[in-house]
C-alpha cells in the first residue's frame, strides 16, 4: 500500500526520530478531510496525494481506500478547550467542508432528468443508465445534506432544506414520467424502474428521520449522565458530606479538622452542583473562592452571603478592595468572618465583619498600607465608598460602588 | 428514654437518618436541652415525636421514608405531626435553597448547617423553643432576594405577604451580614425582642407568601 511505501522511505535530511503527526482528518476540509489528513501524515503535498487517489480510482481501489480512510480515521480534535467545546457545542464544533458536495449532485441529478423528459430518442439502456445515475445523484444530494451539511456551521438548515427540496422534486418529476411511462404498457422491468425514484424520494424525506432519531439518542445519552450524576451527588450527599458535616461539627469551629473539612466539603460540593455550570466569574463567586482559600491559610471561617444578580466583574477594584479587606479579617481578627454581597438596582454593596477585637483607623501607622491604600484609597479611585467601623466587637468594613446601568444586571 | 425532661429543661428529639450524627449531636448539646427520642426516618419520627410530645425537634431535611422517593422527607414528618405542640428547626447539609424554603413552608421555624458547632445548634433549639425563629445569614439574604428587597420592593401594608416592610430588611440585612439579635437590636435602636416580632414576621411571610419567585429562585439558586 502507498503508506507503507511512503513510511519506509529513508529521509536522511530529517532526522531518524522525527515524529510524524497524527494521522487525522482537519476539521476544515475540502470534502472529507482524508486527503489533507494523509498529506500531513506524510509530510507530502496535497495534490499529490489527491491525485494518487484519482488514479487508484481509474482501477477502483482508490474509492474503496478512499472509503476506508474516512470512515476510520477520527476527525482532529477541535481547537481550544477540548472538553467544554465537546460537552456543550458540539454542534457548532462539526466540520465544516469546503467544497459543496450536494449542488453539483443536485444539478447532475437535473441534467439527467432533462435528458430523461426530452431525450425520447435515447436508445433503452442509455436511457436506464441515465435514470438510475440520477436518482443515485439526487438521492446522495438529499441524504448528504440532511446528514452532513446540516451540522455544518457554514452551510446549516437552510441550505440542507433548499437542497433536499431541490433533490425531492427532481425525483418526484422522474417518478411522473415514468409513471406516465408506465400506463402506456411495460412489464416487471418497467414496473421496478418506475419504482427506483419512489425508492429515492421515500429516502430522501426519511433522512430528515435518522437526522431527528440522532438527535433523540444524543438526548437520551445526556439524561443519562445527568441521571447517574445526581444519582451519584445523592449517595455522596447522604454518605461524605454528612461525615464531612459531623467533622467540622466535633472538630470546633476554627480547628485544623474543620478547615480541611470546611475546604473539602466546598470542593465537593462545587463539583455535585456547579459541574455544568460555566464558571462565571462574578463577584459573588470570585470572594467565595477566595474565602475557601483563606480559610485554608487562616484559623477563620468566612460565610459568604449574596443577594442579588450581581454583575459586578471579579477583576473589578471593588473585588480587590473586599479581597483585601477580607484577608485582614483574616489575618487579624480570625475566627468567624461574614461577607454579605447585595447587588441591587442603584450599585453594589459589599459588608465584611468580623469579631476581632477591632482597631482604630486614626492609629495604623502611616506606612502600612492595608486598609488606608487597598481599601478606602481604591475605592475612592474607583468612584466607590468605603467605609470602616470598628469598635471591640469586632470591624466592619462596608465597600459601595454605585452602579454605572452597565454594570448592573436585569 | 422515657419522659426525664426535668421541667426547666426544653425537651428535644433528633430525627437524622444517620446514628453517628445523631450521638455526635446528642453529645454536644449543653446541659440545659434534654434528648428524648431519636428517629431515623419518616414513620418512626412521627411515632416517636407523638409519643414524647418534645418542646423542639431537630429536624434532617433529607429523610428516607417520606411519600417522595428523592428522600425529601422533613416536610412529610411535620405535615405528619400536625396537632402535636412541639417546633420544628430543620438541619441540613445541603444548602440547596428548594430543600430548605420547602421544610420552612411546611412549619419549621428555622433552619441551621449541620455543621454549625453544638453551641450554635443548642441556642438555635433554645431560641425555637422560646417561639423565635432561626435566620441564618444565608437564609436571610436568600429572602432579601426573593421577596425583591434587593430590587428596591417595599411592603406598603402591614398585611402584605409578598414584600417586606422597610424595618424587616432593615433586621434581615443585618443578620445577613453576620449580626446577632442583640447586635441588631443595638444597631437599629430598638430591643430584642422587637427584632425577634420582625423575624418572625418574616418567617411567616416566607411560609404563607404565595409569590412565586419563592420557588422560581429557589431552585434556580442552588445554594442559599
Amino acid at each position: 500500500m502507498s503508506i507503507t511505501a511512503a513510511r519506509a522511505v529513508p529521509r536522511p535530511a530529517a532526522p531518524a526520530t522525527r515524529v510524524r503527526p497524527p494521522l487525522r482528518r482537519p476539521r476544515e476540509c475540502a470534502v472529507s478531510g482524508v486527503c489533507a489528513g494523509l498529506a500531513v501524515h506524510l509530510g507530502a503535498p496535497v495534490w499529490a496525494v489527491r491525485a494518487l487517489f484519482v488514479v487508484l480510482s481509474v482501477f477502483g481501489v482508490g474509492v474503496l481506500l478512499y472509503a476506508w480512510f474516512w470512515a476510520l480515521v477520527p476527525w482532529d480534535a477541535p481547537a481550544g478547550d477540548v472538553d467544554a467545546a465537546e460537552h456543550t457545542h458540539r454542534a457548532e464544533r462539526a466540520p465544516t467542508r469546503r467544497a459543496p458536495v450536494a449542488w453539483p449532485l443536485v444539478v447532475a441529478a437535473g441534467v439527467g432528468a432533462v435528458l430523461l423528459l426530452g431525450g425520447g430518442g435515447l436508445p433503452y439502456s442509455v436511457a436506464v443508465v441515465v435514470l438510475v445515475a440520477t436518482v443515485l445523484a439526487a438521492m446522495s444530494a438529499g441524504v448528504w445534506a440532511a446528514l452532513i451539511d446540516r451540522r455544518d456551521p457554514a452551510r446549516g438548515p437552510r441550505h440542507a432544506l433548499a437542497v433536499r427540496v431541490a433533490a425531492a422534486l427532481v425525483l418526484a418529476t422522474v417518478f411522473a414520467l415514468m409513471l406516465s411511462l408506465l400506463a402506456s404498457g411495460g412489464g416487471v422491468t418497467q414496473f421496478v424502474l418506475t419504482m427506483l425514484p419512489l425508492v429515492g424520494l421515500v429516502i430522501v424525506l426519511s433522512s430528515t428521520l435518522i437526522e431527528k432519531w440522532r438527535e433523540l439518542s444524543g438526548e437520551r445519552i445526556r439524561r443519562i449522565r445527568e441521571e447517574q450524576r445526581s444519582e451519584m451527588a445523592a449517595h455522596l450527599h447522604d454518605s461524605v458530606l454528612q461525615t464531612l458535616a459531623l467533622i467540622q461539627n466535633r472538630a470546633g469551629a476554627s480547628s485544623e479538622a474543620a478547615r480541611l473539612a470546611r475546604a473539602q466539603e466546598r470542593e465537593l460540593r462545587a463539583w455535585l452542583y456547579d459541574g455544568d455550570a460555566p464558571a462565571d466569574s462574578d463577584l459573588s463567586t470570585d470572594l467565595r473562592d477566595y474565602a475557601g482559600g483563606l480559610e485554608l491559610d487562616y484559623p477563620v471561617r468566612i460565610d459568604v452571603v449574596s443577594a442579588g444578580l450581581s454583575t459586578e466583574r471579579a477583576s473589578g477594584e471593588l473585588a480587590a478592595a473586599a479581597r483585601e479587606a477580607m484577608l485582614n479579617a483574616a489575618r487579624h481578627a480570625g475566627g468567624d468572618v461574614s461577607v454579605y454581597i447585595e447587588g441591587g438596582a442603584t450599585g453594589v454593596d459589599v459588608f465584611i465583619r468580623d469579631r476581632g477585637a477591632g482597631f482604630d483607623l486614626d492609629t495604623v501607622p502611616g506606612d502600612r498600607l492595608g486598609v488606608r491604600e487597598s481599601v478606602i484609597g481604591r475605592m475612592r479611585r474607583a468612584g466607590g465608598s468605603a467605609t470602616v467601623r470598628s469598635d471591640t466587637g469586632g470591624t466592619e468594613v462596608h465597600l459601595r460602588i454605585v452602579g454605572t446601568g452597565e454594570a448592573r444586571g436585569h | 428514654m422515657g419522659t426525664d425532661g426535668r421541667d426547666t429543661g426544653i425537651r428535644v428529639v433528633i430525627v437524622d437518618d444517620h446514628s453517628i450524627f445523631r450521638s455526635g449531636l446528642r453529645a454536644d448539646l449543653d446541659g440545659t436541652l434534654a434528648v428524648v427520642g431519636e428517629a431515623a426516618d419518616v414513620p418512626a419520627a412521627i411515632e416517636v415525636i407523638r409519643a414524647t410530645k418534645p418542646d423542639v425537634v431537630l429536624l434532617d431535611v433529607h429523610l428516607p421514608g417520606g411519600d417522595d422517593v428523592d428522600a425529601t422527607g422533613g416536610a412529610a414528618v411535620i405535615a405528619g405531626c400536625a396537632g402535636v405542640p412541639t417546633r420544628f428547626l430543620a438541619l441540613s447539609v445541603s444548602d440547596a435553597a428548594e430543600d430548605v424554603v420547602r421544610v420552612i413552608r411546611a412549619g419549621a421555624r428555622g433552619y441551621i448547617t449541620k455543621g454549625s458547632s453544638g453551641a450554635e445548634v443548642s441556642s438555635a433549639v433554645r431560641a425555637v423553643a422560646d417561639g423565635d425563629a432561626v435566620f441564618s445569614p444565608r437564609l436571610a439574604g436568600f429572602v432579601l432576594d426573593a421577596f425583591g428587597a434587593v430590587a428596591g420592593e417595599t411592603a406598603t401594608a402591614n398585611d402584605e405577604l409578598d414584600r417586606l416592610s422597610a424595618r424587616e430588611q432593615e433586621v434581615m440585612r443585618l443578620i445577613a451580614r453576620g449580626y446577632a439579635y442583640k447586635e441588631v437590636a443595638t444597631e437599629l435602636f430598638i430591643s430584642i425582642k422587637t427584632v425577634e416580632t420582625h423575624v418572625s414576621a418574616v418567617l411567616r411571610k416566607l411560609q404563607l407568601s404565595s409569590r412565586h419567585e419563592l420557588t422560581v429562585w429557589a431552585s434556580e439558586r442552588r445554594l442559599l
